[in-house]
């Protein structure tokens, strides 16, 4: 069976009047059925358009180069009409601010009947009883008063639930997640963590879950890929990723969490100095001014994806634990 | 157990209904009544608005067979008034619909697609605006409605000219205002959100920008209703408006000569004109702060 998702070589760059932004410089990755892959990078590193770009939603000013294989289909050229075909019932994405991601004005059982009477075409009847059972799945308690509420009525949490049923309301096989859970109080992270992963085997969907907290990504996915500057730097299955990281900046980005059992006092570790200049290409490792062994390779030679073995992959002259 | 967890529903928000301020009900009774009359009006027995009584030439107020008095001319001006916001009302609410519906249609689509389409509506408007409005009614009038006193254009006509020229010369102004809120509302996330499961422009644009633009085109309609009232005056007192004391500014017009023998025949059209305007205006005041509370809500 052919993968439900497959990028080769995609970049994405903007026109900017300082010149083209490149945000994505040649992802390839590979995502089967059910499968979920978390995106970690910090602000800035193309998570975000990455994952845009994979949907086709991207602004007018971006191009997109390189291939995107929706089970097996080659879509990378498929026009408006197309591509609008695949959203919803391929493809969905929940939003990263719940609190804007809603239409202020238009009642909770408005908005998720839209997609299942314009997509489906349900009549209005069938469509009512299907959302009140998605809001039923994703654990709003009183799903019919629910449905007449207005989503200023409702928290942060409660609203990042209804994007999730509106999301996968119309069985994609394929859903993005961009930082679901940033704009959540952590309680209510884990909750919203917990119902993504499980929706996710419930109807075998492939996810990917775009974060910057590597925390996150941790138990909820089956690989990981760390992107920084528009590169993907290590790209592992999750357990091997956490076992045995061999990116400088993937151990940066877990030195950089706060821990709870540091001594009260302890200096946060930081990752100092920034991403570099996206417009320009310099030669070199991109990490390199900030990363601690840096070396004079590092600097001058662009070290390309290395096959560590056991599906790791990184991009790095000197790995930690060697190669 | 993290997966047993049922979302907890925040303590509904008890809404505090605030009183309405006391505006409010003189405004909307105001317009109300006028809008009453002018529907209403022809049916109240009083005599015709445009046959003169020849006994009763330039009454006070309040005498017994005219309770608001007669012109110089003998014509009852509570008819006059009545019938004068008949069509007052008339023009004003017409034009502001067709000017208002062509506008939001024109400045929703170019704000939402952008690119060429906007550029071309944008100067479109701007061109429009730049063509003082007087001048602008002045011309249509005077050329789609010609009249001398050899071949008089008939009441009807020059009223659906004066209409056809109010709404060209509201069309920029109501398109500019809701251009520019599909703008802000176009960029929202919602959009996108809505885009992503597959929605068509057509579905976008009408459930999710129209709702939420309306307000906005609501409160600046309102205003408009009061502008276009004392632009209509504006043109009958310049002699292109609608002839023979049918509109509240004809009154006006044909009662200026002869405020000093009879000033309640220039005073009672302009009280009319100036309640109007002000209760049209403070409704529409009204319903942005309206529009504004519920925006800080989000």
């Amino acid at each position: 069976m052919s993968p439900v998702l497959k990028l080769t070589d995609v970049s994405v760059s903007f026109n900017t009047p300082r010149g083209m932004l490149k945000a994505v410089r040649g992802v390839t990755i590979e995502l089967n059925a059910g499968e979920s892959l978390g995106v970690v990078g910090e602000s800035g590193s193309g998570k975000t358009v990455l994952s845009r770009a994979t949907m086709g939603l991207l602004p007018r000013t971006a191009t997109r180069t390189g291939t995107v294989e929706y089970l097996g289909t080659d879509i990378s050229n498929y026009d408006a009409k197309q591509v609008r075909d695949l959203w919803g019932t391929g493809m969905a994405m929940i939003f990263q601010d719940p609190m804007t991601a809603l239409n202020p004005v238009r009642r909770i059982g408005d908005q998720l009947t839209e997609s299942l009477v314009v997509r489906l075409g349900m009549d209005k009847k069938a469509a009512r009883e299907k959302a009140v059972a998605l809001l039923k799945r994703v654990r709003i308690p009183d799903p019919d008063a629910m449905m007449r509420k207005f989503p200023y009525q409702l928290s942060g949490g409660m609203r990042q639930r209804i994007m999730i049923a509106i999301a996968v309301s119309c069985n994609p096989e394929m859903l993005f997640a961009d930082e679901p859970t940033t704009a959540l109080d952590v309680t209510v992270q884990a909750q919203v963590l917990e119902l993504l992963s499980e929706l996710r085997k419930e109807f075998n969907m492939a996810m990917i879950l775009v974060t910057h907290d590597l925390g996150v990504v941790a138990g909820h996915t089956d690989k990981i890929a760390v992107m920084y500057a528009g590169d993907v730097v290590e790209y592992a299955p999750t357990r091997q990723l956490f076992t045995n990281m061999k990116m400088p900046y993937t151990e940066a980005l877990l030195k950089s969490i706060p821990r709870l059992e540091t001594p009260t006092g302890t200096r946060l570790p930081v990752i100092e100095g920034r991403l570099p200049d996206p417009t320009k290409d310099e030669p070199g490792c991109p990490f390199a001014n900030r990363c601690p062994y840096v070396t004079d390779k590092c600097r001058a030679e662009k070290p390309p994806l290395t096959d560590g073995g056991n599906n790791h992959f990184y991009r790095c002259w000197f790995p930690i634990g060697g190669n | 157990m993290s997966n047993t967890t049922e979302a907890v529903e925040i303590a509904p928000q008890e809404k505090t209904k605030k009183p309405r301020p006391v505006g409010f009900y003189i405004a909307g009774g105001w317009l109300a009544v006028i809008v009453f009359v002018g529907l209403f009006g022809r049916f109240f027995p009083l005599p015709q608005w445009d046959e003169a009584s020849f006994d009763d030439l330039g009454v006070a107020p309040f005498s017994p067979r005219h309770l608001l008095g007669t012109s110089q001319d003998g014509y009852d001006m509570l008819s006059g008034l009545i019938n004068g916001a008949r069509l007052s009302v008339f023009i004003s609410i017409c034009s502001v619909v067709m000017g208002g519906g062509i506008g939001s249609i024109l400045g929703i689509t170019a704000a939402y697609y952008r690119g060429r389409l906007d550029a071309i509506v944008v100067t479109m408007f701007n061109i429009m605006l730049s063509i003082p409005n007087l001048v602008l009614s002045l011309a249509l009038l005077s050329v789609l409605a010609y009249s001398d006193a050899n071949n008089p254009a008939s009441t009807s006509r020059r009223v659906g000219v004066l209409i056809l020229s109010l709404t060209i010369v509201l069309i920029p102004i109501l398109g500019r205002i809701s251009r520019s809120s599909a703008l802000q509302w176009s960029s929202r996330e919602f959009i996108l959100a809505s885009k992503s499961m597959g929605s068509s422009n057509f579905t976008i644009i009408r459930k999710h920008i129209v709702p939420n633009v309306a307000p906005a085109i609501l409160a600046i309609g309102f205003l408009a209703i009061g502008s276009i009232i004392i632009v209509e005056g504006s043109l009958s007192i310049l002699g292109i408006g609608i002839p023979g004391g049918a509109s509240w500014g004809s009154m006006l017009a044909n009662g200026r000569g002869n405020i000093a023998f009879s000033p309640h025949e220039v005073y009672l059209p302009a009280l009319c004109i100036a309640f109007t305007v002000i209760s049209s205006n403070y409704f529409g005041d009204y319903v942005r702060s309206r529009l504004d509370k519920r925006e800080s809500k989000i």
